[in-house]
């Protein structure tokens, strides 16, 4: 089931009523109820799949237990490890199986031996990647002994399937969001109508930003030998501007949705394009992701500290698998990569905690160098994001060539932009908009917090109708799905 | 009941009283006076393309005629009322842009009872029962009334275009603005010819070769709403023949599924494929990917008029 979809609309009100009208008085009861609904919500895409989750489910369950149970070193080694290798397992075959395969054949057929397996024709579970890691995070944080092991199972497939994070995250750690289905939740009026206005900025960003600037983007890449470098340029652009409105857009329904749930989700994005460097970005960018790989991955390699080779070594590592999480594709391990690069200077120089709070704090515009560091890092992760958005290298490459070429100074002509619903001066007037909104709230949770929670109720509700029409008025009509619903 | 959630109810109910009527202001502001390119999902147009305005207005008054066309633009711009009316038949074209059966069905309600044809020329161009009927609905919406039929339609063509138009529509309904709009008879290469024709300004279709293969999906409420438009026209007693326009050879063969849908129309009448029965040739009978120019047209009413006398005479 979309956010952006009828289905949605109907489902939400429903589950809320039942939530907080029927079985409110019993915590089992509405645990449940939120275990049912996530299935169907789940489901609703292909009901088949849920047996993965509830697999998933019952095996990290399980291995909590035992590992509360077990002081024997080797045997809670090998539970932690039926956890991940259950989890990678499921991971690896439906995402990347055909990958592998497609990559030894080459490889065989590089050494003159042609070998020809047949590759299965194999459908991504909508969300594996992200309700795995969020098993893995309870097993491991219990084998730490960080976490005690659950024995409700209920809360703990509630915790697993809860359907505002299911399918795009934010990756929740066990710590943060398990413990919250054994409090008995209370309904606030506040945070209900806090979880509303985040719902309704991350339609905005969803609906009106992501996929107008995806119109755009998608007929750019599809034939960029038709396009000269500046229209190139100002795909990828809209490129940047599709998946931050996409995927930041599908943080803030999730979080917006759990609130109204009395559940507190993480923050996922921080206004990663107001950041001054690269290292600023990846801690804006995809928060529970970038934590997670931070948690479980980089610091068990040894982090930041030991030698120089170690400190390159362990930076690759962390991004090369971040990459290569996105999807099964030489294109995301080069955009991984490339953003190892983009760090490793300031890792080595020691600059990469540099920016930590907001820019321009107590001032309402950015200084001059504040703006050439907010451009030249945005100009760095829109030509990394060619690769991320490439069907395959040879796309990627031919994309970037088309962009570092002499049309680059080109002025794009109206003919450029022909073949789009929409005119690309209102998507400009949109874009503004958008920036505008998001820098004024750059301090918050989300752009349109607490911000505007202070202003006059007759304002609120202005700008709250005025997103609401843009949304009737410049939403794609037919439902467009969340980027990283593939990955 | 929580006094907090009771509270997010009535704070609720108030929002949407300030929100609804707000939404409602900015949609005919935009709709009214906002450039075109702001009205990405408002389909409020007067006369547009299509010459519906002034088709709709000489329906009111048309009374009954022999042969009546239906369909999209492959009959507005595919049946030149006056090779018809030379032959001393009276005729409407009562075609429009991307008219679904959905769309059809409202103006049959409509004007079925005036007009009393004895032949309806029904073209049925496999498109048609593809549509999902938005952009048809809207051309309805704003040229004619909106009256219990267009919201019937409404209702079958969901979806914030339609809702979008159907606002500005109702709002020139009630302060007379449909009424007394006139619209220009020359629009660009478009001339409006009395009983629903357009001619198009003569001109050729280069032809773009296209060797993809594809395959027409088609609606089951389409073919529901094309099933009922068939008995409400066996009730009033019309003969129906459909009719396949012509459309460019180049691009027709590159459909896949043409003969499952002309087995398909079989079984509901009398059906003429006209892409099967003619040989025109994409640059010099047609002016786009889908519309014959003027000598094509000429060609393929010759043809459909010879076939009329010698099979339907007796009307």
């Amino acid at each position: 089931m979309l956010f952006n979809s009828l289905d949605f609309a109907l489902f939400l009100p429903i589950v809320f009523v039942l939530y907080w009208f029927v079985t409110a008085r019993n915590l089992k009861l509405q645990n449940l109820l939120i275990v049912v609904a996530s299935y169907v919500f789940y489901g609703w895409w292909d009901w088949r799949f849920l047996s993965l989750i509830l697999f998933s489910t019952l095996v990290d369950y399980l291995v909590g237990l035992g590992l509360s149970k077990q002081e024997n070193l080797l045997k809670r080694r090998v539970l932690l490890w039926t956890s991940i290798g259950v989890n990678l397992g499921f991971l690896g075959f439906f995402k990347y199986y055909n990958f592998f395969l497609d990559n030894f054949i080459e490889a065989f057929s590089f050494f003159g031996r042609d070998i020809s397996p047949n590759s299965l024709n194999i459908i991504l579970p909508v969300g594996i990647s992200f309700y795995t890691f969020q098993t893995l995070s309870y097993s491991i944080d219990v084998y730490k002994r960080k976490l005690e092991p659950t024995r409700d199972f209920i809360a703990f497939a509630a915790f697993v399937s809860f359907f505002p994070q299911l399918v795009a995250g934010p990756i929740e750690r066990a710590s943060n969001l398990l413990p919250q289905f054994y409090a008995r939740r209370t309904f606030e009026y506040s945070k209900a109508v806090d979880g509303l206005r985040q719902i309704l900025w991350g339609l905005f960003k969803k609906v009106v930003i992501a996929d107008n600037a995806a119109e755009f983007a998608n007929m750019f890449f599809n034939t960029p030998a038709d396009y000269p470098g500046s229209v190139l340029f100002l795909g990828a652009v809209f490129f940047a501007f599709q998946i931050y409105g996409d995927f930041s857009g599908y943080s803030d329904i999730a979080i917006g949705t759990a609130r109204l749930f009395g559940f507190s989700l993480m923050q996922n994005f921080a206004f990663p394009y107001f950041s001054r460097d690269m290292a600023e970005f990846w801690r804006r960018w995809h928060i529970s992701l970038s934590t997670w790989f931070r948690d479980y991955l980089y610091i068990p390699l040894g982090g930041s500290r030991g030698s120089l080779a170690m400190k390159v070594r362990n930076t690759f590592i962390i991004f090369v698998v971040s990459g290569f999480w996105h999807g099964a594709n030489w294109t995301f391990i080069v955009w991984g990569a490339l953003n190892a690069l983009y760090f490793l200077p300031l890792l080595l120089a020691r600059k990469n905690r540099t920016h930590l709070g907001p820019v321009a704090e107590n001032r309402i515009l950015p200084s001059l160098r504040e703006i050439w560091q907010m451009a030249s890092t945005f100009a760095l992760t829109v030509l990394a994001w060619v690769f991320f958005r490439a069907e395959d290298m040879a796309h990627a490459m031919a994309y970037l060539k088309g962009i570092f070429s002499t049309s680059l100074f080109t002025v794009p002509k109206g003919a450029h932009f022909l073949g789009s619903a929409m005119h690309p001066f209102v998507l400009f007037f949109l874009l503004g908009f958008f920036i505008l909104i998001e820098w004024f709230g750059r301090k918050e949770q989300y752009a349109i917090g607490a911000t505007l929670s202070s202003q006059p109720r007759f304002l609120r509700w202005l700008f709250y109708a005025l997103l609401i029409f843009m949304l009737g008025v410049f939403a794609q009509t037919n439902e467009t799905p969340f980027i990283y619903f593939q990955f | 009941m929580n006094k907090e959630i009771l509270n997010l109810l009535k704070k609720g109910l108030l929002f949407a009283a300030f929100a609804i009527p707000a939404y409602l202001v900015l949609l005919l502001i935009t709709a009214n006076w906002a450039p075109d390119p702001l009205k990405r999902n408002i389909n409020f147009r007067m006369g547009s393309y299509g010459h519906m305005h002034s088709r709709l207005k000489e329906v009111r008054e048309s009374g009954q005629v022999e042969l009546l066309f239906l369909g999209s633009s492959h009959t507005y711009r595919g049946f030149d009322t006056r090779l018809f009316e030379a032959e001393g038949w009276r005729v409407f074209n009562l075609g429009s842009s991307s008219q679904s059966h959905l769309q059809t069905q409202v103006l049959l309600q409509r004007y079925l009872q005036s007009l009393r044809p004895k032949l309806v020329i029904y073209e049925v161009y496999p498109g048609t029962f593809a549509t999902d009927g938005v952009e048809s609905s809207t051309d309805i919406l704003s040229n004619d009334v909106v009256d219990r039929y267009a919201w019937t339609m409404v209702l079958k063509t969901p979806g914030l275009k339609v809702f979008n138009t159907l606002v500005p529509a109702l709002w020139s309904d009630w302060t007379g603005q449909k009424s007394t709009y006139i619209e220009e008879a020359v629009k660009g290469p478009d001339t409006y010819v009395p009983r629903g024709y357009v001619e198009m300004e003569l001109q050729h279709y280069k032809t773009v070769r296209d060797t993809s293969s594809r395959e027409w999906t088609w609606r089951s409420k389409q073919l529901r709403a094309f099933a009922q438009n068939l008995e409400m026209l066996k009730d009033a007693g019309a003969e129906v023949l459909l009719v396949m326009a012509p459309i460019p050879p180049g691009h027709y063969r590159n459909y896949k599924n043409t003969a499952v849908f002309d087995s398909l129309m079989q079984n509901h009448g009398r059906y003429y494929n006209f892409n099967d029965l003619m040989l025109l040739n994409d640059s010099l009978h047609f002016y786009d990917a889908h519309h014959l120019n003027q000598l094509g047209v000429e060609a393929f009413n010759r043809e459909l008029i010879k076939l009329l006398k010698d099979y339907w005479l007796a009307l």
